[in-house]
């Protein structure tokens, strides 16, 4: 059935949007990426269902994303370098004193989104940081430099 | 340093991302059988201090990648606005049959199950004893998914691998419209004639 | 052309709706502010695809949108002002023991939300926080006093 191959595209193509939109640094979604992330959906879905509005196309839509969506867990899991390319790897923003400027050009990531990361930690200043990561989901995870001034 | 034992994607207390998988169910037979790997240097370092699990080669071309991508987006959207997609000003065509009978007004690039008009003029010589007679291949009411013909034809009869419609006419300029709804994407031939004129005969591309 | 149009206004729009409509409570989206969203969405969703149900139109909204969202990334990027407007900046709330009132009456924070922030930190009582900072994304850092 062509619902089938519609769901199967429209998930695959989500997931690459998503992907390429960018990390939203930050630890949580804020309001305006969950409006973001409910409106790019709801534009996926409305080709995949069509006019068809019988239980058995939602069904078998909702059975299509589920195996696709099981299928790139399991390569990423097999496959290591997929797992890379789909999710990306964490990036060094900040490395004792020094700011990996273009890193954060490349990623649109303000040294503010880092202090924020720094002052949920209980810091103030960035020379309290020594290491500062952007991770796969967007969360910065701070590393306090060892010697608390 | 402390490291949790679970499984893959899971950050351990100081942030730093944890080890690839092992099993990390708690063990409570110690038999040989069971699988466990030792903690390996398994992931980047950076400054070899901190493991980080960068790769500044893969994020390069990773880069190179997002860019071209965007392009192609952009690129994508541009066709779109002008309509090569369909439903926009590059799409739109028009036949017209040299005796003047037949003027076509139609999409080239149509969208799977959407809706869309094309209309029909005729001219003064496809008027005959006050009505006008228009054949239409099977094409267009199939594939093209033609749901209503507006005027209400008098008459539609089946034949000849189409339609003969039959509407009432007085005097030009007179047109009909058909409301389609392509019922599948593809190519698709479309074939229209008033009897004993030239035929006009298109493909039509319909966007899944 | 319809739909990249509608695509983009709807973009911009809920962008506005968002940032004027939600307050910025410690952190969470309340019931309410869900169903806003939701409803809000909805309907931008369903008018933007129109009757168009082909791949085709929905392949280019995202992509629209997607576009639209990385373009605005980038500028706020490179111009902090722009930052400023689409974001919103961290805001102190109590400063050296002072609460910044009017501040707070603004963004309809309590002293119980930076309390109840302070302790998810470990901090038994105000005297003890430093800063308080509303960041921009809702959630409230506490800072000790050392």
């Amino acid at each position: 059935m062509a619902a089938v191959f519609r769901a199967v595209f429209g998930y695959c193509f989500l997931v690459l949007m998503v992907r390429v939109v960018g990390r939203r640094p930050g630890k949580q979604m804020t309001p305006f990426d969950f409006v973001l992330v409910f409106f790019l959906g709801g534009l996926t879905l409305t080709p995949m269902v069509g006019n068809d509005r019988s239980l058995i196309n939602a069904l078998t839509i909702v059975a299509s994303i589920a195996v696709t969506h099981f299928v790139l867990v399991w390569l990423k899991q097999r496959f290591p370098a997929f797992g890379r390319v789909l999710d990306g790897t964490p990036l060094v923003l900040l490395e004792k004193g020094q700011w990996h400027q273009r890193t954060m050009d490349q990623l649109a990531v303000q040294d503010q989104d880092v202090m924020a990361a720094a002052r949920d930690k209980g810091l103030e200043r960035p020379d309290q940081i020594e290491y500062a990561i952007l991770e796969r989901n967007g969360e910065i995870s701070i590393i306090q430099s060892s010697n608390k001034s | 340093m402390e490291r949790s034992a679970s499984s893959s994607h899971q950050t351990s207390p100081n942030g730093v991302p944890a080890g690839r998988e092992f099993s990390g169910e708690i063990q409570t037979i110690m038999a040989s059988t069971t699988i466990n790997k030792p903690v390996e240097d398994s992931i980047a370092k950076v400054n070899d201090e901190i493991a980080v699990g960068s790769d500044p080669d893969f994020q390069r071309r990773w880069l190179r990648f997002e860019h071209g991508l965007w392009a192609v987006f952009t690129l994508i959207v541009v066709l779109d606005l002008l309509g090569f997609f369909g439903r926009g000003y590059m799409a739109k065509g028009t036949a017209r049959t040299n005796d003047g009978t037949l003027d076509v007004q139609y999409d080239r690039v149509e969208r799977y199950s959407t809706p869309s008009i094309m209309t029909v003029q005729f001219g003064p010589s496809a008027i005959r004893d006050g009505k006008v007679q228009l054949w239409v291949s099977e094409g267009v009411i199939k594939s093209l998914g033609a749901q209503r013909v507006v005027p209400q034809p008098a008459s539609s009869v089946v034949g000849q691998g189409g339609i003969l419609y039959t509407f009432p006419a007085t005097s030009p300029p007179f047109s009909a419209g058909f409301q389609l709804e392509p019922t599948s994407p593809g190519m698709f031939e479309m074939a229209m004639r008033v009897p004993g004129g030239e035929e006009v005969r298109r493909k039509i591309l319909v966007m899944p | 052309m319809h739909t990249i149009i509608h695509a983009i206004i709807s973009y911009f729009f809920l962008l506005l709706t968002i940032r004027i409509l939600t307050r910025r409570p410690g952190a969470q989206m309340t019931p309410f502010e869900f169903v806003l969203v939701f409803l809000i969405g909805g309907v931008a969703i369903l008018a933007t695809v129109g009757n168009d149900r082909s791949e085709t139109n929905s392949v280019c909204a995202v992509i629209a949108v997607a576009l639209m969202h990385r373009t605005i990334a980038g500028l706020k990027q490179r111009f902090p002002r722009i930052s400023a407007l689409v974001d919103g900046t961290p805001l102190v709330m109590l400063k050296d023991g002072e609460w910044q009132a009017e501040t707070m009456r603004q963004m309809r924070i309590k002293d119980d939300d930076v309390m109840a922030a302070a302790r998810t930190k470990g901090l038994k009582t105000l005297a003890e926080i430093k800063y308080a900072i509303l960041e921009r994304n809702g959630a409230l850092s506490v800072i000790k006093k050392s």
